[in-house]
């Protein structure tokens, strides 16, 4: 029996050992739960093997003869058995709860100085907003700094979890959820929605770079120069907005169309269109939502311009529902979350020269 | 299947009492369901359509509201009543003449007395098991056509919001109308047999609980031409994203009301039949394990199935009635749906798998020639994971965004759950020990029942680990969990429950080449689709997505062909249960020289399954002790010599 047990605990081991199970760690979280898990692991371990070694040798030793008719033993029970069976299972799991416990404790300490990201979350989109009202639809990370995510959600419950750095945590509406993690290597990863959020929760995802402290911080400052600049609209406070705008008075018309072309290709990336719809000039090919590619035929349906007929989509989704397509499933708070000089530049963006 | 002697008289006496001769299309049955049915569905859609243009309301033809209320209430309370499930109350009620001793609808004597509203067990029991196989079988190709879609990355052939909908519809059909209810057929079955009683203590509610089971697969079913496609949000439905989804979501608001009231109204059966029709010497200390199995989980399905109807109510409320249970705004509370949903959810866990211990228990004991191993533990292990279960629904929600302190308390309790199911898997392990294993069919599956339930139960662990099930917690490391629970858990002791009861139900011997090649089949297709799921879940591929990155393509692709072996599998089995179900040859009353009392009667048991009330003499378990007895049958065909 024993040998059995031991063939078994060799060949479990060898799985656990020889299969990369978890993806390699990337954050000092990740490594506290890649820990947890070869505690849990090596327990496992042993309690799989015992059982697999006495199923096995009872089927081998235990089987009966074609024409043996009688009884086993009446062995009833046995008390100390039974006593050392509650007894020691108990403490195993007694101790990986301690384990846990400590795990979870460290892994939920960002430490005094954390760099605090905000992140929102709606269908089918992430955005991240750093200190000094910087936005950002890409999530950039400094390397070996606790990083403290504040998360909510402005429709439905989404997840937040890149793999590599194993820490997970739901985004909710309604709700402010936290989650700290500290990146140790440097690199791109995934951001992935965890959640069913609906129709685009598998698009749901958002690209993640881990940059050196240095290269980060110009990032950031490169980034709170441009926010302040051409997509001063997209922090979303007024006042920012007005030196922009000041700025296009001295300028031609088509220098603001272009300041608009751009607000509105990147209000089209951050608003999360892309996620659900095709649309060549963004080069996106999702078909959660109808294709914004030629919109004419559906505006003359509704009875509108092509840029009104934008303006309403964007602002009221459920007024006019394309044939095979459902109503709700588009969010219904851009009005609100977007300022109007985004929605004004989007509309021009998808709606074509008529815009204007 | 249509045998009995002296029952056959005091069914005509019965029938002759009736108080008077109805017309073809005022009798029960299928006849007056079909003109029942759309009748109570008009009036429920006149009421609405009144109501609303009393108050006003723009449009009077609502057809969302129509088909809620007229639907999903009225027509099925009409088809219950068409069937005749509420005639013997509704002739009580309305003071007319009652027979109590009436058995007109007692026993199955042609195959057509299947479909009719029966009051006997044994019968319930087998209306259960097939119609329960039939949404087995239903789920099973849902989920064969979403491995066809995962089988390769991209988009192959169908559209996200059809593959949720697979997804959830999948997943609702095998817990609320395959899991729960087969083994509520099963205990049916068998649960009065064990106890020696002559059938449950209310024939006719559970008769009723029976029927309602079709109108909740059915509505399942029909939400996929609900416009805008099945319900899509999983089988847990959370809000606030079940709150907007399209109309297909009610359809399983409204399923779930009917099978949990299916489920409560058994369970309120079980308990009252445990408790107050135990044959005489039959002390709870002499209960069979199967019996206490049952008593635990109908406890369980008692007090918590009412906390899955409220919160289904409610998030229905939040979409037709405009209320704000869930959402955020008007001052509702998101994560109040995944507490109230867990709190049932959870325990239905257990729900799930009790019933298969219990089973197990007896299989085990009676093929291994050997007493089940510390009787009394086992008993008092159902009694702890009962307990337990109540206190641990919040590990669902470790990354829920709800009160941190909680974590903790919620992880201890889970990981001691592990030590009564351990408990149990190594009292089955000593009950081996020594043993003369027999390897039938039913005893291979209880074999492999325990290998693939400690590996479930071992990933539990990993689960119940906080910062574990932090980074494993939505991915595909849940789905494979979940299935070496409930499949390698739950449906492995179903198989074996069925092969182990099927030539007392039919009488007949089913093939036991065919059975243990099913059991192959299923033990290596099931590994083979499940474990690899572990890895791509910890690697990094999120659970319910339609579409995932090209890495996992590879095995992605062998998870979908084995999945699709697995399916296959069950056609093996479907086919020897209905030819040996025709043509098996005669089992005979005790085939596997077991001591529990079903086993003493004939294959299948009379209609009223004792001549006499038997005397519980003894242990159920006494294998290998000279002499012993466990119950003694007076005058009946196994006429005992010695008390």
């Amino acid at each position: 029996m024993l040998g059995i047990a031991l063939v078994a605990a060799v060949i479990t081991t060898a799985v656990a050992v020889l299969i990369q199970w978890l993806p390699s760690s990337a954050s000092e979280e990740m490594d506290r739960i890649t820990f947890t898990y070869w505690f849990a692991t090596i327990i496992c371990i042993a309690i799989f093997s015992l059982v697999i070694g006495v199923i096995v040798y009872s089927v081998l030793a235990f089987r009966v003869q074609p024409d043996d008719d009688t009884d086993g033993p009446p062995i009833h029970g046995n008390t100390r058995l039974e006593v050392i069976w509650t007894v020691v299972p108990a403490i195993l799991v007694i101790a990986i709860g301690i384990v846990s416990a400590v795990v979870l404790e460290k892994n939920a300490d960002a430490g005094a100085n954390p760099l605090r990201v905000k992140v929102f979350a709606q269908q089918f989109a992430w955005r991240f907003e750093y200190p000094g009202n910087v936005r950002s639809d890409e999530l950039v990370l400094p390397l070996h700094r606790h990083v403290k995510f504040e998360m909510t959600s402005v429709d439905v419950i989404h997840s937040f979890w890149i793999p590599q750095m194993g820490q997970k945590q739901d985004v909710v509406p309604g709700i402010e959820t936290e989650i700290v993690v500290t990146p140790t290597r440097t690199g791109t990863f995934t951001l992935i929605c965890t959640e069913l959020c609906g129709l685009g929760h598998a698009t749901m995802r958002a690209p993640v770079r881990v940059l050196q402290e240095a290269a980060f911080s110009t990032w950031l400052s490169k980034e709170r120069a441009a926010g302040g600049g051409a997509a001063g609209g997209a922090a979303g406070a007024g006042s920012t907005g007005g030196a922009p705008a000041g700025g296009a008075t001295g300028g031609s018309t088509t220098a603001t169309g272009g300041a608009e072309e751009a607000l509105g290709s990147k209000t089209f990336a951050s608003a999360g269109c892309g996620a659900c719809h095709e649309f060549k000039k963004a080069g996106t090919d999702a078909q959660v939502g109808p294709s914004l590619d030629d919109l004419t035929a559906a505006a003359q349906k509704a009875g509108e311009s092509v840029p009104d007929y934008v303006r309403e989509s964007i602002e009221d989704p459920n007024k006019v529902v394309v044939a095979g397509y459902q109503p709700g499933v588009m969010p219904q708070n851009f009005k609100e979350s977007l300022s109007s000089e985004e929605i004004d530049a989007l509309v021009a963006y998808v709606g074509g020269e008529e815009a204007k | 299947m249509t045998s009995t002697t002296h029952a056959e008289a005091q069914h005509g006496t019965g029938h002759g009492d009736m108080p008077r001769r109805r017309g073809y299309l005022m009798r029960p049955g299928w006849v007056r369901a079909a003109w029942v049915t759309p009748a109570a569905f008009f009036i429920g859609m006149y009421i609405v359509v009144t109501l609303r243009w009393l108050a006003g309301w723009d449009p009077v033809y609502d057809w969302e509201i129509i088909i809620l209320i007229a639907g999903m209430v009225t027509a099925p309370i009409g088809f219950l009543l068409g069937l005749g499930a509420f005639d013997y109350w509704l002739y009580w009620v309305s003071g007319r003449a009652t027979l109590v001793d009436d058995h007109a609808s007692h026993g199955a004597y042609r195959w057509t007395d299947y479909f009719k509203v029966n009051t006997d067990h044994k019968v319930i029991g087998i209306q259960y098991l097939v119609t329960t196989f039939f949404f087995f079988i239903v789920g099973g190709f849902l989920a064969m056509l979403f491995r066809a879609e995962l089988a390769q990355p991209g988009m192959q052939f169908f559209d996200t919001q059809t593959f949720n909908g697979l997804v959830s519809a999948h997943a609702t059909l095998m817990i609320f109308v395959f899991i729960i209810p087969a083994f509520a057929g099963l205990a049916n079955f068998a649960v009065p047999l064990m106890l020696g009683a002559p059938d449950m203590a209310f024939p006719r509610l559970n008769a009723l609980s029976f029927w309602m089971l079709p109108v909740a697969g059915t509505l399942f079913l029909a939400s996929f031409l609900a416009p805008g496609g099945a319900f899509a949000t999983g089988w847990t439905s959370y809000a606030p994203l079940a709150s907007e989804q399209p109309f297909g979501q009610v359809f399983f608001n409204m399923g779930v009301q009917w099978a949990g009231a299916s489920s409560i109204a058994t369970a309120l059966n079980f308990l009252v039949t445990i408790i107050t029709m135990r044959a005489p010497g039959m002390t709870f200390w002499r209960m069979p394990l199967l019996v206490w199995a049952n008593f635990t989980t109908s406890l369980l399905v008692v007090i918590a199935t009412p906390f899955i109807a409220g919160s289904q109510f409610f998030v229905m409320f939040d979409r037709v009635m405009h209320t704000s249970f869930f959402t955020p705004d008007n001052g509702g509370y998101v994560l109040g749906y995944q507490h109230i949903f867990w709190f049932y959810s959870h325990p239905a866990v257990y729900i799930m798998v009790l019933p298969g211990f219990g089973i197990i228990s007896e299989i085990i004991s009676v093929f291994s020639r050997k007493p089940i191993f510390g009787y009394r533990l086992m008993a008092v292990s159902l009694i702890g994971i009962l307990v337990l279960a109540f206190s641990v629904w919040a590990h669902h929600m470790f990354v829920a965004g709800m009160a941190d302190w909680l974590r903790i308390p919620m992880m201890i309790t889970t990981l001691l759950i592990a030590v009564p199911t351990g408990i149990k898997v190594f009292s089955w392990l000593a009950t081996l020990w020594e043993g003369k294993l027999h390897l039938t069919t039913p005893m291979l599956f209880a074999l492999g029942f325990i290998s693939t339930f400690v590996i479930g139960g071992l990933s539990g662990i990993y689960l119940a680990a906080v910062p574990i099930d932090i980074h494993a917690s939505d991915t595909y490391f849940i789905v494979a969990h979940i299935h070496y629970v409930l499949f390698g858990g739950s449906v492995f002791t179903i198989f074996a429950g069925l092969y182990y009861w099927f030539p007392k139900m039919t009488g007949r011997m089913f093939n036991e080449r065919l059975g243990k090649l099913h059991f192959w089949l299923t033990f290596v297709a099931f590994n083979a689709t499940f474990f690899p799921m572990h890895w791509v879940g910890l690697d990094g591929m999120p659970r319910r997505v339609a579409d995932y990155a090209g890495t996992y393509g590879a095995i992605n692709m062998v998870i979908s062909i084995f999945s699709f072996v697995l399916g296959a599998s069950v056609v093996v089995f479907v086919y020897n249960m209905i030819t040996s179900w025709a043509r098996g040859p005669i089992a005979g009353s005790n085939p596997w020289k077991a001591m529990t009392i079903e086993w003493q009667v004939s294959s299948p048991p009379p209609v009223f399954n004792f001549d006499e009330i038997p005397q519980v003499v003894g242990s159920p378990y006494e294998y290998g002790v000279p002499g012993a007895k466990h119950v003694v049958l007076k005058g009946g065909t196994l006429q005992e010599t010695h008390a």
